[in-house]
């Protein structure tokens, strides 16, 4: 008995201690608003899959009083906090959790304007905050009609019906679409604030109308430049200027106008900040002399900008020859990592060259390449180191509308409950109605026709950075992939690819290299 | 219509090939567009009254044909040529081509790749170019133009019963680019509802309200692009233009001036 107790506390000791030390390791790697720390130039925070690098070009970051690390605003949160050095600079689900595990729900991310389902449901019960445990998910509360710039209301082209509201926000009678403020909420992944000389980039493709609908482009409102409107999933805000403001007004809550200095620091930071993977447990350092060229912080620190890599002279990720055959030694470890990168060469050349029939697409399958076009992933994932769209970059790859979306099944038997909310959209009959989709479309998010009010644009989200996808699950804006796996079995079904496993394996090893 | 929309257009399409002296043989239709696969790039087809015809191959964005949808009907205004058959299609050539705005699950064939179709031109394969876009962007009309700038007139061409596409930013641009080159510049905005006169005798008439609809938005983009509402002036006529089955396609069309 008395070594059963012994051993019993022993145990509890030891499993304290380690959770003692697992908490201590998460609190290193979680930046809180405020602590002051110093960013190192390079650093390196173990994921998953390996460790993300993160490069500052400027060197060194003393965070003390600097507006991306300081809390800002009135809800104690800063721009760090959702976008977290160790998740490459935005927040895995992963993170969400332990920080509602280490906090009992308390920490500033848990705020209720936007991490919670809707602000008013009970804060300290964990149900309010689920999209955002979950799926990693903010609540992102739009005017309905949206604004023009110059403050004048669109005339949408479509009528918008709740059919669905887990989160009760939609139909509230304060924040909801009926309510004396119209507005509509959905619920999307913050975004990587790093690598942002490529999203920014105004170069192939910008011009004064759109290429993919022939609308105005947007413009700096400082400058009266023409900017590549590939910042947000719905591409609302013009420039980092303008996204730190509205970034700092919402998610921050900061109350008057945010000082022009700290804007421009805000700017500076996001603007030398690089992340990429470059540790992988299969395959080894990710940035060896002769390896791969695209890979590692560094590779983006140094790439060029606003360029198609959809060719065989730039390449979307350039991965060169290394990697394709290697030896085998006989030593075991060696073997393993030369056919973890074999495999990783050969999900690049899936990722490049293996051809499907993409149909319906909004905004790809409409410009120019007829519907069916029989491409590769690199048409519409085609910005060289990034794997965005070069510009305009809002397209409907299914993600968010249905009958592509993943939805959890009704029947009976179901244990799933739907968690995001179901929009049907119905384009008015004085327009033509969408392209693909007809006449009335159900949506989780109508993404960019938020925005413009145009069918053509339900359900067009802007292509998001194929870079440290290791640290930051789940992935899509909806976080509806848990994993790169299902990242890869959602396009396999959508266009119905039918790559072999093998296949589906090496796609998913090239892409937790990126 | 979906070949490049340059003022010049028409020039081209009147161009056509006189066979022996003979007016062409023209084919207006409406029907399902067709995919044929190939080893590099699919072809796109027709079939009307029991013949196939082809109407142009997968490329790029730079290209002057712009490939119907399945999923919908289309309709296709070309001259029979006298060119070998592509991809087992009589070669029509020019050809316009408009995808009807309303859905059609029925057009949805694609057929296989089989060995005795090839595209005997095909400036970039399916996948990743090589890189450059398939064809060079055409020349401007305006960029060689040396002040004092003149009156100059633009023309859009559309598909049936459609506002703007991704496809008119390239000329859009232009016409923005050249008004901001004169002072105080002024647009004239007139808008058609067009209609085409099909091989079966029937007239397919875009929808009452289309022409109004045009003007209104190009005013509408041009504003949202930077000029002043006060410097448009807009006109549209809702009735249908004449239809005699020759480039009908033109009548589905605004025009711009752009005056000093």
């Amino acid at each position: 008995m008395m070594a059963t107790l012994a051993s019993s506390c022993l145990l509890t000791s030891l499993m304290w201690s380690s959770t003692i030390a697992a908490q201590a390791q998460r609190s290193s790697r979680w930046w809180s608003p405020g602590d002051g720390r110093t960013l190192p130039a390079t650093v390196d925070y173990t994921d998953p899959d390996g460790a993300v690098g993160i490069l500052n070009t400027a060197g060194a970051i003393d965070t003390k009083g600097h507006p991306f690390f300081e809390p800002i605003g009135t809800n104690g949160r800063a721009c760090v906090t959702c976008h977290q050095p160790s998740d490459a600079m935005t927040i895995s689900a992963a993170t969400v959790r332990e920080r509602w595990r280490d906090t009992n729900g308390k920490d500033p991310l848990f705020a209720a304007i936007d991490g919670k389902n809707c602000p008013n449901l009970p804060q300290d019960d964990p149900a309010s905050h689920s999209l955002l445990l979950e799926r990693g998910l903010i609540r992102v509360f739009l005017p309905w009609p949206s604004r023009k710039a110059d403050g004048t209301r669109i005339d949408p082209e479509f009528t918008i019906e709740v059919v669905r509201d887990p989160t009760r926000c939609n139909t509230d009678p304060q924040y909801g679409l009926t309510s004396s403020n119209p507005t509509i909420s959905v619920y999307r992944r913050p975004r990587m604030a790093a690598n942002l000389k490529y999203v920014t980039a105004a170069a192939f493709g910008v011009s004064p109308f759109i290429v993919k609908n022939g609308q105005p482009a947007a413009r700096d409102p400082e400058t009266g430049a023409l900017v590549s409107m590939n910042m947000m999933a719905d591409a609302r805000e013009p420039t980092l200027r303008t996204q730190a403001v509205s970034a700092a007004a919402t998610h921050l809550q900061v109350s008057g106008q945010l000082p022009s200095a700290q804007i421009d620091r805000i700017v500076a930071f996001e603007s030398q900040v690089y992340a990429a993977q470059r540790m992988h447990r299969g395959a080894g350092s990710l940035v060896e002399p002769g390896g791969p060229p695209a890979l590692g912080p560094a590779a983006l620190a140094s790439g060029s900008t606003g360029t198609l890599g959809n060719n065989t002279t730039r390449y979307v990720f350039p991965m060169g020859e290394g990697w394709k055959t290697l030896p085998r030694t006989g030593d075991a470890a060696t073997d393993a990592r030369n056919a973890f990168r074999e495999s990783v060469a050969r999900g690049h050349d899936v990722f490049f060259f293996r051809t499907f029939w993409i149909r319906d697409a909004m905004h790809i399958n409409s410009v120019g390449l007829g519907n069916p076009a029989k491409r590769t992933c690199s048409t519409c994932h085609g910005m060289h180191m990034t794997g965005m769209d070069t510009v305009y970059g809002w397209m409907d790859t299914g993600t968010t509308n249905l009958p592509w979306a993943k939805e959890p099944p009704v029947s009976p038997w179901a244990t799933q409950a739907a968690d995001l909310p179901l929009f049907k959209l119905t384009c008015k009959a004085t327009v033509a109605p969408h392209t693909f989709l007809g006449r009335v479309i159900y949506t989780q998010d109508p993404g960019r026709a938020l925005i413009s009010g145009k069918c053509n644009d339900i359900g067009a989200i802007v292509m998001q950075q194929f870079r440290g996808l290791a640290a930051r699950a789940p992935y899509f804006s909806n976080g509806s992939a848990a994993t790169l796996r299902e990242l890869v079995d959602f396009y396999d079904r959508r266009y119905n690819i039918q790559y072999s496993e093998r296949e589906k394996e090496d796609l998913v090893n090239f892409l937790s290299t990126l | 219509m979906r070949n490049r929309l340059i003022a010049f257009a028409a020039l081209v399409a009147v161009s056509a090939p006189q066979l022996g002296g003979q007016s062409p043989r023209r084919v207006n239709f409406v029907s399902c567009p067709i995919v044929q696969d190939t080893p590099t790039v699919p072809c796109w087809l027709s079939e009307y009254e029991g013949e196939q015809y082809y109407l142009g191959i997968q490329t790029d964005i730079s290209a002057d044909f712009d490939p119907p949808y399945l999923g919908h009907q289309v309709l296709v205004e070309g001259v029979v040529s006298d060119e070998p058959r592509v991809c087992g299609g009589v070669v029509l050539k020019p050809v316009a081509i408009s995808p009807l705005p309303e859905l059609d699950q029925s057009c949805s064939v694609i057929r296989p790749a089989v060995p005795q179709f090839t595209v005997p031109f095909a400036p970039r394969p399916p996948g990743p170019s090589g890189g450059r876009l398939a064809f060079d962007p055409p020349p401007s009309s305006t960029a060689q133009l040396k002040p004092p700038y003149p009156a100059r007139s633009f023309e859009l061409f559309y598909d049936v019963d459609m506002l703007v596409m991704g496809r008119h930013s390239g000329q859009l641009t232009e016409i923005f680019n050249y008004a901001q080159k004169i002072p105080s510049a002024h647009l004239k905005v007139g808008a058609f509802r067009g209609a085409t006169r099909l091989s079966n005798g029937r007239v397919l008439t875009e929808r009452a309200g289309i022409s109004k609809a045009r003007a209104e938005e190009i005013a509408e983009l041009f504003e949202g692009a930077g000029v002043a509402r006060a410097k448009i002036d807009t006109i549209w006529r809702d009735d249908p233009e004449p239809a005699d089955g020759v480039d009908d396609w033109r009548s589905r069309r605004v025009t711009v001036r752009v005056e000093p």
